[in-house]
């Protein structure tokens, strides 16, 4: 069995000011990721995605279908979160450690464990130097791999990430690209990444799921068999091209 | 742009001199308008002699004690109205209905309730520093981002601990904004309550005393050191905001 299973999820939003009762997001949607997985969802902008991540980290319900993370709903599940806007969801007033230090201190780690998680995924992101830096002095890039070293220090069963490089510019979020996959491989944690760069998806991720235009649904699932580690060659590569072409070709007749 | 500092002292030092010329010149009666050097004497003199040091101590603790007692009560009430919507509509139209009243209109009532002494001066002070607090502790917390909270909450976070790690500290800035409004409050109305009765010491007694017996330089050093005294304070919470909400506006 998947560890992830999504079948036949549909979400609803009623419209109190609206003639039209309802606003369909999404619509039938059903996939499966296996343990271990990092997958991508590739769809334009304002597809759904967003309330797709919502429901699948449990903070919000789906209209229908079903959601199985290990076996439990997604409110019971462990699900490590990182936002696009990290000045908003990380906390100003603390520092790098702190902050990082906050999702051990909720589940009440002590102190050395702590400590020792902390520093060990500071260093291996190269923010070890920082750590007693408040959040608001570092810069955009540096911001998100604290919120990334967060959600890993959550030890989730689940990683979800919703756009996080797409505010920073090109060539830093190729690079964090490569700090990601760098923490990932040590864990190989489970990993739901939303994009909509499509060269973003494909150089992170294992399989590519490609969403439509709202209301939401699976056009198809894409597997992406380039090897790891990673290199940002890869990007230059012909199968790389292939893969981007076979989805890019997805989007040719939607208008 | 020149020299900070010479913004900072140019507009005081045209207000003196034309205030030196006018009085010194006698186009204002000085039964009105005393020359600022009589004034400065007279400042000095209140110290020198060290007879303004009870009034000074006397308002400076009637302010405080009720700004304490309104952060205690006014903090907590303001936190909770804000977290929780049934309190916060059981409670918004008592708080903004007493709001409105000017605080002063209800000495009389005070003074009734908690004798001439200084609980009914202590009292009203609290009253209105803390109905700034309440506003100030609510705002804290619904002006805090929406999207702090859903991180917090995929973390599971709820209860008192999402209060602890982030809806409290979110809200810290406002509360600061909130604090030093109210001292400045609360220095207002212990001077204005002085005025009227119960007390032999206070800058406003010795304020409105000076007045009625013509002891105009007096009136006006005393003004000044109560001018002074709330300048000082506003000064020190900015000194202290930025040190403890140092995240603020960033």
């Amino acid at each position: 069995m998947a560890m992830i299973e999504v079948e036949n999820l549909s979400k609803e939003f009623y419209q109190p000011k609206n003639k039209i009762k309802t606003l369909k997001v999404l619509d039938n949607i059903s996939f499966q990721v296996k343990d271990g997985e990092f997958v991508a969802f590739f769809g334009p902008n304002g597809c759904g995605k967003t309330t797709m991540l919502n429901v699948l980290s449990g903070i919000d319900k789906a209209t229908s279908g079903n959601i199985l993370i290990n076996k439990k709903s997604p409110e019971k599940s462990k699900v490590g979160f990182v936002f696009q806007n990290y000045n908003e969801s990380m906390l100003p007033w603390r520092t790098i450690a702190g902050n990082i230090g906050l999702a051990l201190e909720i589940q009440g780690a002590d102190k050395k464990k702590k400590k020792q998680t902390v520093e060990h995924l500071l260093k291996k992101v190269g923010l070890f130097e920082h750590k007693d830096k408040y959040f608001y002095e570092l810069s955009g890039g540096m911001k998100q791999l604290t919120a990334i070293c967060r959600a890993f220090a959550y030890e989730p069963e689940l990683l979800i990430m919703d756009e996080p490089f797409s505010s920073l510019d090109y060539s830093t979020s190729r690079k964090m690209g490569l700090e990601l996959l760098n923490i990932w491989k040590e864990t190989k944690k489970t990993t739901l990444f939303v994009s909509h760069d499509i060269d973003e998806a494909i150089f992170l991720a294992d399989k590519v799921i490609v969403l439509s235009q709202r209301p939401a649904k699976v056009k198809s699932i894409v597997e992406v068999k380039l090897p790891r580690p990673r290199k940002l060659d890869v990007l230059s590569s012909k199968e790389f091209f292939e893969i981007r072409n076979k989805i890019l070709r997805l989007f040719e007749y939607e208008k | 742009m020149r020299n900070k500092k010479f913004y900072y002292v140019i507009v005081p030092l045209i207000i003196l001199i034309v205030w030196a010329i006018f009085s010194n010149l006698k186009v204002i009666s000085p039964l009105f308008l005393p020359t600022p050097q009589a004034v400065f004497l007279e400042i000095i003199n209140l110290f020198a002699s060290g007879t303004i040091l009870p009034d000074i101590f006397y308002t400076l603790y009637r302010a405080f004690l009720g700004f304490i007692v309104a952060c205690l009560i006014g903090i907590p009430l303001g936190l909770l109205m804000g977290y929780s919507d049934s309190i916060y509509y059981s409670l918004e139209f008592v708080v903004e209905f007493f709001r409105s009243i000017p605080a002063t209109a209800l000495f009389p009532l005070f003074l009734l309730f908690f004798g001439i002494g200084d609980q009914s001066k202590i009292a009203l002070t609290a009253w209105t520093a803390g109905l700034v607090l309440i506003i100030n502790a609510m705002y804290g917390v619904h002006l805090g981002k929406e999207l702090r909270i859903k991180a917090a909450k995929t973390m599971r976070m709820s209860g008192f601990i999402l209060f602890q790690k982030i809806i409290f500290p979110e809200a810290l800035p406002q509360i600061f904004s909130g604090m030093r409004i109210s001292i400045s409050l609360s220095l207002i109305i212990v001077v204005v309550t002085e005025m009227f009765i119960g007390t032999n010491f206070g800058l406003g007694h010795r304020i409105i005393d000076a007045q009625l017996v013509y002891r105009i330089s007096e009136m006006y050093a005393t003004i000044f050191i109560a001018g002074i005294l709330g300048f000082l304070i506003n000064k020190g919470f900015i000194f202290a905001e930025k040190r403890v909400v140092h995240w603020k506006g960033k």
